[in-house]
């Protein structure tokens, strides 16, 4: 074993850094995403719809036990593939991050389903009635009454959500994306697999630092949100 | 697509199939004891060793798998290599050491540090009039834990174990980068002569798929049963 | 038998006890009364430890204990002899009635299984829950989980039991059971504190009762002179309060548990 160096150690900061927009865009990319599909899933799972409620919740079923490794090699792999044989359009020229984006975004919409579904039903039956019989009507009733309380019951749960996404998001190397991970992965080869300890160090600080500022900010966030609203009742940890 | 190639590799890969299994319940079976333990350490706020049961929790919790695997595969063995051998003259053979050992090693590390935090929010939940109780009937604080709190906690944890070793089971589909041979692995090799990643990884999400769903009913199944105290049933 | 003097117990800057003095004699249920806020709960759990107080002196029978100073063995043996009965019960969620009424015996007093069994038994004999004995606290009512909770008490036999309002959180028609059982006890000669709003129950079943308002004892008597001849304003003020809805309320179930 080489010896510790830490002014390589320092020097991985500054050859890696530079590939932080690269996963950042992947990342927000992928919650917006994620946000979007997860509502529309959680929608299903609670709407009147038997069909689309099966097929919701079928979704998160499957989705709960798949690793991301495997849902990011099967859309890296299986999705020109099918789309070739079936539509016969071409997507192999597409950019990788791409489908590191899809492939993030369908695993999390399952999560984010389930974290929207629990804070929505977390919130009073009584606030809606309360509103409608106030002379709000059905969608007022939701976004001015029930969406500002199940945001603040979603938030902790969000934030976590999130934070596995950030993590899940670091495997995008594994199918040749140059991100943080990916420049950190070149880093080692150009030293023929020495000071890897140092590299992988600095990358675990860096990726340290983001899920630090996602927690705090989930706080802070919650206590400035969470004034005023507390007939929601608490929803169920969510372990990411 | 290839069909045959789809079902002949799907055998393939369930007979690696122990080998997941038994990361997944060796890294879990490790990490319920000693993930207790770090919670123990961080509810009594236990003098110099809160702080690092604090860092280690969060390091741990931040760093995505894949980064914490080759942090340690790249480390571990030259570590253990100094330890054992340069200065404890074991003289054992640290690099032809089973890969899948170095696996369960970074898999408990990771269900230790996830478990305390389970463990830390169910013994929290639990009404502290339970121990006020015990004390008042004449158990010691110690007798009151493990009697009362303990075993109601375990039974509001289980569905928190359930999705951490759930979580582990997929992480395992990492465990080849340490060049374990499990499900992933197996698949992997088999398609890399012919280029069938696509049917390889549809039977690696089919295998994963059952494992995960046996591991929610055996949850199920054992929440259910731990909390028959809180069932009602009808009173005779 | 015990004597607390000049108990006192602070909360950040809100001196909520401020000096009790309190005598309790062998065999004595002393009902303890007094306005919301006005510091029941926390003498009764200062007593016990539960949440200790500041300073004061409590002696029992020949121990002496002077809170500042307390030490873990002291209050050990303090508790061995006081039972406590909460108001929202506290069974031990993972333990059935009769465990809940064992766990004591067997660990905390070092009886005997079988003999933990038999008293037991009989101890929720007592209460009437006999064939509840393996339920576990979520399959009784609250009633039921009551007199379960002062089975358990009972059972190891205290000097004394403290009673914090054990039939406040039950329903109106599930309060006479377990007034019942507490008249039991006293007739049995078992020494209780009660803390209660049960004003007929305190009439009838205590030989002291005393009033709190603001952290201090305003005054305490006999329960007919008490309740017929109030001497200070504010229990004036306090009974003519309580009289109209509590007084007509209460008795009316307390005169069905005892007609019972
Ligand atoms: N843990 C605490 N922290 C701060 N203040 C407290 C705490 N517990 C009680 N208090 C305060 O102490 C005072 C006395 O409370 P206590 O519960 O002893 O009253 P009580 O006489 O039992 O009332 P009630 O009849 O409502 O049960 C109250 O003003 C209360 O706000
Ligand atoms: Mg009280």
């Amino acid at each position: 074993m080489p010896p510790f160096s830490f002014k390589f150690f320092l020097s991985v900061f500054g050859q890696v850094l530079p590939y932080l927009p690269v996963t950042l865009l992947i990342i927000i990319l992928s919650i917006i995403f994620s946000s979007l599909l997860g509502v529309i899933i959680a929608r299903g799972q609670l709407g009147s719809s038997k069909v689309w409620r099966t097929v919701s919740q079928g979704y998160v079923f499957v989705l709960r036990s798949t690793p991301p490794i495997v849902l990011l090699f099967l859309v890296f792999y299986g999705l020109p593939k099918l789309l070739l044989l079936s539509l016969n359009i071409n997507i192999n020229d597409w950019q990788k991050s791409i489908f590191v984006i899809i492939a993030l975004s369908l695993l999390f919409a399952s999560n984010l389903a389930e974290v929207f579904k629990s804070a929505y039903l977390s919130v009073n039956t009584g606030q809606r009635e309360a509103a409608l019989m106030v002379g709000l009507s059905e969608w007022q009733a939701f976004y001015r009454i029930t969406l500002p309380q199940a945001i603040v019951v979603a938030l902790p749960n969000f934030a976590n959500t999130v934070a596995a996404l950030i993590k899940d998001a670091a495997l995008a190397y594994v199918i040749g994306l140059l991100d943080m991970m990916g420049a950190g992965d070149n880093l080692i080869s150009r030293n023929f697999g020495h000071h890897s300890l140092e590299t992988y160090l600095a990358l675990a600080i860096i990726y340290w630092i983001l899920f630090v500022i996602i927690e705090q900010s989930a706080k802070y966030l919650e206590k400035y949100l969470g004034k005023g609203h507390t007939i929601a009742s608490k929803s169920a940890e969510v372990v990411a | 697509m290839n069909i045959l190639f789809l079902i002949q590799t799907f055998w393939a890969a369930v007979r690696a199939i122990p080998v997941t299994v038994l990361i997944t319940s060796a890294s879990v079976l490790i990490g319920l004891p000693l993930g207790f333990l770090l919670a123990w350490i961080k509810i009594r706020k236990i003098r110099i060793l809160y702080p690092l049961a604090v860092v280690y929790t969060s390091l741990m919790r931040a760093t995505p798998m894949v980064l914490l695997i080759l942090l340690f595969y790249s480390t571990l063995p030259s570590f253990l290599n100094v330890i054992m051998n340069q200065k404890l003259h074991w003289h054992i053979k640290v690099f032809d050491t089973n890969p899948v050992i170095y696996a369960i090693i970074v898999f408990s590390l990771i269900a230790i540090a996830n478990l305390s935090e389970v463990f830390r929010s169910a013994i929290l939940t639990i009404d502290p009039g339970q121990k006020e109780a015990a004390l008042m009937v004449g158990l010691s604080p110690i007798q009151a834990y493990y009697r009362i709190i303990i075993p109601q906690a375990l039974v509001s944890a289980i569905p928190n174990i359930g999705n951490l070793t759930l979580n582990i089971l997929k992480g395992t589909s990492l465990a080849f980068m340490m060049t374990v041979q499990e499900v992933t692995a197996v698949a992997k090799t088999a398609a890399s002569y012919t280029y069938n990643y696509t049917e390889a990884y549809i039977d690696i999400f089919i295998i994963y798929f059952i494992l995960g769903t046996l591991l929610q009913i055996i949850f199920r199944y054992l929440e259910r049963y731990l909390s028959r105290h809180k069932l009602r049933v009808k009173a005779v | 038998m015990l004597k607390v003097r000049n108990f006192k117990k602070k909360y950040h800057q809100h001196e909520v006890l401020k000096g009790i003095d309190i005598e309790v004699n062998q065999g004595d249920v002393v009902a303890l009364l007094g306005p919301s806020g006005s510091g029941k709960t926390t003498f009764l759990r200062g007593l016990a430890f539960l949440t200790p107080g500041d300073s004061g002196v409590i002696t029992f029978d020949d121990q002496k204990i002077n809170i500042e100073s307390a030490t873990p063995s002291d209050i050990k043996k303090l508790r061995r002899k006081m039972g406590f009965v909460f108001q929202n019960f506290n069974l031990f969620a993972n333990k059935t009635a009769i465990q809940n009424v064992e766990e004591g015996l067997i660990i905390g007093h070092k009886v005997s299984k079988p003999e933990a069994k038999r008293r037991a038994t009989e101890a929720l004999k007592k209460v009437g829950l006999q064939q509840y004995a393996n339920h576990y606290p979520s399959q009784l009512s609250g009633g039921q989980a009551q007199r379960v909770g002062i089975a358990r008490a009972a059972a190891l036999n205290p000097e004394i039991i403290l009673l914090d309002e054990p039939t406040s959180a039950l329903d109106p028609e599930l309060v006479a059971d377990v007034l019942q059982v507490i008249k039991h006890l006293a007739d049995e000669g078992k020494t209780m504190i009660v803390v209660t709003h049960e004003m007929a129950f305190a009439r009838d079943v205590a030989d002291k009762v005393v009033f709190m308002d603001k952290g201090l004892v305003v005054e305490q008597n006999e329960p007919t002179s008490f309740f017929d001849d109030p001497k200070s304003p504010r229990l004036k003020e306090f009974l003519s309060r309580i009289s109209a809805v509590n007084v007509a309320d209460n008795s009316f179930e307390y005169e069905k548990a005892v007609q019972k």
